[in-house]
């Protein structure tokens, strides 16, 4: 009868030994009470009981070995994205949301009805005047698209043709952190999985020698400081954490072998080194433990294939220049694109720039243009190159920070200089590629670009939309922790269908 | 049936409350006398008939509310008249068992303690009767046994349909929305308002504020403007607690009252409906495919057997299901798996692929030194729609053989060797929309003769001259 009793979780003979003890009385005690359930259950619910009755249990068995998320819930249109965050709150006002009128109203008094009450941070909450500041930096529209970009992007304003603009973005928090948290993870406190944690787990590795989730951050930008919560994996599974590259030559440390080891018996020590965790697990059964064998395996595999990936000495000299000098040097914004490159190209999943300092509570058109400058040429040359390789196809790009900033002027306005405080209720970020209308804008801003007029898209909904993307139901992807359901968007947002093409 | 008044009506509703009373008093009489001779206890005899008048009295009570009730007009006719005859029954017989309990009434069955019991099962099965027909009223003919074990459900089976052509719009969308979302409460036998959605005639009758639906109008018709109020506005429906109808579905009956003039024979026609509503019908309907406007429709394509998916994982294919269970897939051979000294592997592999070609949808061998011979079997890949081959030594020849390719919407032939003459082939590609040329032989002057609706991405001029 019981043909169970020689099947044991454990394979090693001692555990095997001690499960033997307890198996029987457990045995008895979970079949009686468990078979009775299930004989009242197809009782009192003869199709339910079953679930869908046109699949055999073996169906339903093997479709949840094979993918027990169900994934995707429908045809995707991005394999991989990149992510430029730009960390700290670029301008929407001096980069791409033109505001003509602003001029004539140069110096005024924000309107009472425009602010309507709204919290302002404790950085110029304290002003007594909230005096105009319209962008000293002049706009054009270009491409058949007719888009406004300002002159502190002159390589992007070429392609705008290819871009998706979103001037309605809308977050719920107001300073740096909390809100790089909420764009990253979708709640403002930190714990929970970033985006890429979530498409790691949701979809998993197309590429085992590398991370499928992998964190650049500009050696070029400084700000506000960024916290590896921003990659972390929350509650899910540690392997689906973010990778940081270091922004330098050796972006992996420790990958070379020291010296006078050739490296040669590691192999079978991470096998010796596997039993012994094997023997861990089966003793505690924690998760973590497989996690660490994971990653163990990852960075002997790593050892390979990071420094093929990182080594960009192949790269032709019109790549090069496409991408703009600073490409030449390891850990700067351009280099990092063309690195984002290379290992999109490699089928890594989810790579995720950090370029700080858009962070300009002063000096803001001076700001604007040193970030712009160090970033344009680059953000534009890796969608380029993304396109000419036919990557666009199904790469998703996405450009944008935390939130925007005001348009009235935090400290001192003066003909040529202004700062800007943190904005959360209007700002512009853009995506191209996989699935994105190109020379497309969406949403629109009043003559303020102070609030939304016209189809505001939240933090949670750009979420959803992302997943939407990969073919993702951001209402189905689930992970249950402590008790709760948790999911990326938590119990908010919607897919933006009007800008996918 | 407006002149009732209100106050009538406020009283009426207190019926469902107070027709308990009576139940449970008379039930209580009858577990009195059973308790009363099974133990031989006289004390228990003894409060038989007040709990006779309790139930006497509330049952009259409740009578009196439910006739207050009974004005509102909600009820179907015939089974209201059931339950009002056998309501006055039961009051009556309670009252008479009563008298003739007390004595007030002197007859021979006063004595007999057998008629006694019978009397008091009679009152019971009266009550539990009315009570069922009351239950009845409210809650429609079924409620009691719809998820009996034994009961069949009486639904109403629609004939499976092969195309969407074939469903008639009233029958297999507009029908199934009234039924989940508004039979509850009008149907044949609950008419609230007067009005009954439960087929097209009682549908054309409309209730008591008129039609329900005016054909071609659909802001006129009482079904879309009480469905689309604000849901606090007092005439919304469904009302408070019910499930309100989703975007989809008033969008849907919107679409049949306002275009299809609310037709009930009319089939849907996908070439005159707008895109977004048939995507609605479409899901509605469980069809896929009707997604997005001109994009290929999914196939439908058998399972891959597992062991030759296994198979082409050891070959070292990657391989990824596109959807979840459609058994589509996007397949890449990885660069640099096929090398030099492996180049003549190439050939049985992508023959080994040929097993599942109808279920490719996505396919990259990107740097892989896939030549023209290699293509032949790829021109079986008749659901293909992304293909991707650069940095391969691929020529015109080779681009010849996969132009049979019908659904390719998009192809990638950077660093190969292809010029202008393959365009050619892509003409012939019906679905193909993206070609990516970048540092091939194919130059900006080539593209003025090329067909408008195919985009050639060629890379940034600048390249292309450096490059050659």
């Amino acid at each position: 009868m019981c043909t169970n009793h020689n099947k044991l979780s454990s394979n090693n003979p001692d555990l095997q030994a001690v499960e033997k003890q307890w198996d029987r009385r457990e045995f008895f005690k979970k079949t009686s009470l468990g078979l009775g359930a299930m004989a009242l259950g197809s009782l009192l619910n003869t199709t339910k009981a079953r679930g869908n009755t046109s699949m055999t249990p073996n169906d339903l068995l093997n479709a949840f070995n094979t993918n027990k998320l169900g994934l995707p819930h429908h045809l995707p249109k991005a394999k991989r994205i990149v992510y430029l965050f730009q960390s700290g709150g670029p301008s929407q006002i001096d980069l791409f949301d033109y505001k003509p009128k602003l001029v004539d109203m140069y110096g005024k008094d924000l309107p009472d009805s425009v602010r309507a009450g709204q919290r302002l941070t404790g950085m110029s909450a304290g002003q007594t005047a909230f005096p105009i500041a319209a962008s000293t930096l002049n706009f054009k529209q270009y491409g058949e698209s007719r888009a406004w970009v300002s002159e502190a992007m002159p390589y992007l304003s070429e392609i705008v043709d290819d871009l998706c603009f979103i001037k309605s973005m809308h977050t719920d928090a107001i300073n740096h952190d909390p809100a790089i948290t909420f764009f990253q993870t979708g709640s403002q406190l930190p714990g929970r999985p970033s985006i890429g944690s979530w498409l790691s787990y949701g979809l998993g590795s197309d590429n085992e020698n590398l991370p499928t989730f992998i964190t650049l951050i500009s050696k070029n930008g400084s700000g506000q400081p960024l916290y590896s919560r921003l990659w972390g994996n929350g509650f899910l599974p540690t392997e689906h954490q973010g990778v940081q590259f270091r922004a330098g030559k050796d972006p992996v440390l420790y990958l070379s072998d020291p010296e006078n080891y050739d490296g040669h018996d590691r192999r079978n020590m991470l096998n010796y080194l596997g039993k012994l965790n094997d023997v861990a697990y089966d003793t505690y059964g924690d998760p973590e433990i497989n996690a660490r064998m994971t990653q163990y395996e990852m960075a002997f595999r790593m050892q390979t294939s990071v420094p093929e990936v990182t080594d960009t000495s192949d790269e032709p000299d019109h790549i090069f220049e496409m991408y703009g000098e600073d490409s030449r040097n390891p850990g700067t914004y351009a280099a990092n694109c063309l690195m984002a490159r290379k290992l999109l190209e490699k089928d890594v999943k989810f790579v995720q720039l950090y370029h700080q300092g858009w962070d300009q509570h002063g000096n803001c058109p001076g700001g604007v243009k040193h970030q712009s400058k160090n970033t344009d040429q680059a953000t534009a040359a890796l969608i380029k190159d993304l396109k000419q390789r036919g990557m666009l196809e199904d790469t998703l790009v996405v450009w944008g920070g935390e939130f925007g900033r005001t348009v009235y002027s935090q400290g001192q306005l003066t003909a040529t200089n202004y700062g800007r405080d943190h904005h959360p209720k209007a700002f512009t970020v853009f995506m191209a590629g996989a699935g994105v209308k190109p020379g497309f804008t969406y949403g629109e801003t009043d003559d303020f670009s102070y609030n939304i007029t016209k189809d505001p898209v939240h933090t949670h909904d750009f979420q959803a939309t992302l997943l939407h993307l990969f073919g993702i139901d951001h209402e189905r992807l689930i992970f249950k922790h402590q008790g709760r359901r948790f999911r990326l968007t938590d119990v908010h947002g919607h897919a933006v269908k009007d800008i996918l093409s | 049936m407006n002149d009732v008044s209100d106050f009538v009506l406020f009283l009426g509703r207190f019926h469902p409350l107070l027709v308990h009373f009576p139940i449970g008093f008379l039930f209580f009489a009858l577990i009195l006398e059973i308790g009363s001779k099974w133990k031989k206890n006289k004390n228990l005899s003894a409060v038989i008939p007040l709990a006779l008048f309790c139930g006497a009295i509330s049952a009259l009570l409740a009578s009196v509310l439910g006739y207050m009730l009974s004005q509102s007009g909600d009820y179907q006719e015939e089974m209201l008249n059931t339950h009002l005859w056998l309501g006055v029954a039961t009051t009556s017989i309670a009252f008479l068992t009563w008298t003739i309990r007390t004595e007030k009434i002197k007859t021979p069955l006063n004595n007999s303690e057998k008629s006694n019991t019978t009397i008091l099962i009679l009152i019971i099965l009266l009550v539990s009767i009315t009570g069922h027909y009351g239950g009845n009223l409210t809650h429609g003919s079924n409620y009691l046994i719809k998820y009996a074990p034994f009961y069949k459900a009486d639904k109403i089976v629609l004939a499976p349909i092969a195309k969407l052509e074939d469903a008639v719009v009233f029958d297999y969308l507009v029908q199934p929305i009234l039924h989940n979302k508004c039979a509850s409460c009008h149907n044949s036998s609950k008419k609230k308002g007067n009005l009954s959605l439960e087929d097209s005639i009682a549908i054309k009758k409309g209730g008591e504020n008129g039609k329900v639906i005016e054909a071609g109008k659909a802001l006129a018709s009482e079904l879309i403007y009480r469905t689309t109020l604000d849901p606090e506005h007092e005439d919304f429906m469904p009302p408070e607690g019910k499930t309100p109808l989703t975007e989809e579905e008033k969008q849907l009956l919107t679409y049949w009252i306002e275009s299809l003039d609310s037709d009930f024979k009319i089939k849907i026609n996908p070439s005159k409906s707008p895109k977004k509503i048939l995507a609605i019908m479409a899901s509605m309907l469980h069809f896929e495919g009707f997604e997005k406007e001109g994009e290929t429709k999914l196939p439908t394509v058998a399972k891959i057997d597992e062991a030759i998916l296994n198979n082409l994982t050891n070959n070292g294919f990657k391989i990824r299901e596109l959807i979840f269970e459609s058994h589509l897939y996007e397949i890449v051979l990885p660069g640099n798996t096929i090398k030099a000294n492996n180049q003549n592997e190439l050939d049985m592999m992508l023959a080994e692929l040929i097993k599942m070609k109808e279920n490719i949808l996505w396919l990259s061998l990107s740097d892989n030194l896939v030549g023209d011979e290699n293509l032949v079997p790829i021109a079986q890949f008749q659901n293909l729609q992304k293909l991707v081959l650069n940095n391969n030594p691929i020529t015109d020849k080779g681009i010849a053989k996969i132009k049979k390719l019908s659904s390719l919407s998009s192809i990638n032939l950077h660093h190969t060797s292809i010029t202008k003459s393959s365009f050619n082939a892509f003409e012939e590609m019906e679905k193909l929309k993206k070609i990516y040329a970048w540092n091939t032989l194919v130059t900006t002057e080539d593209l003025e003769n090329l067909k408008l609706d195919i985009e050639v991405i060629l890379g940034s001029p600048s390249m292309i001259s450096k490059t050659k």
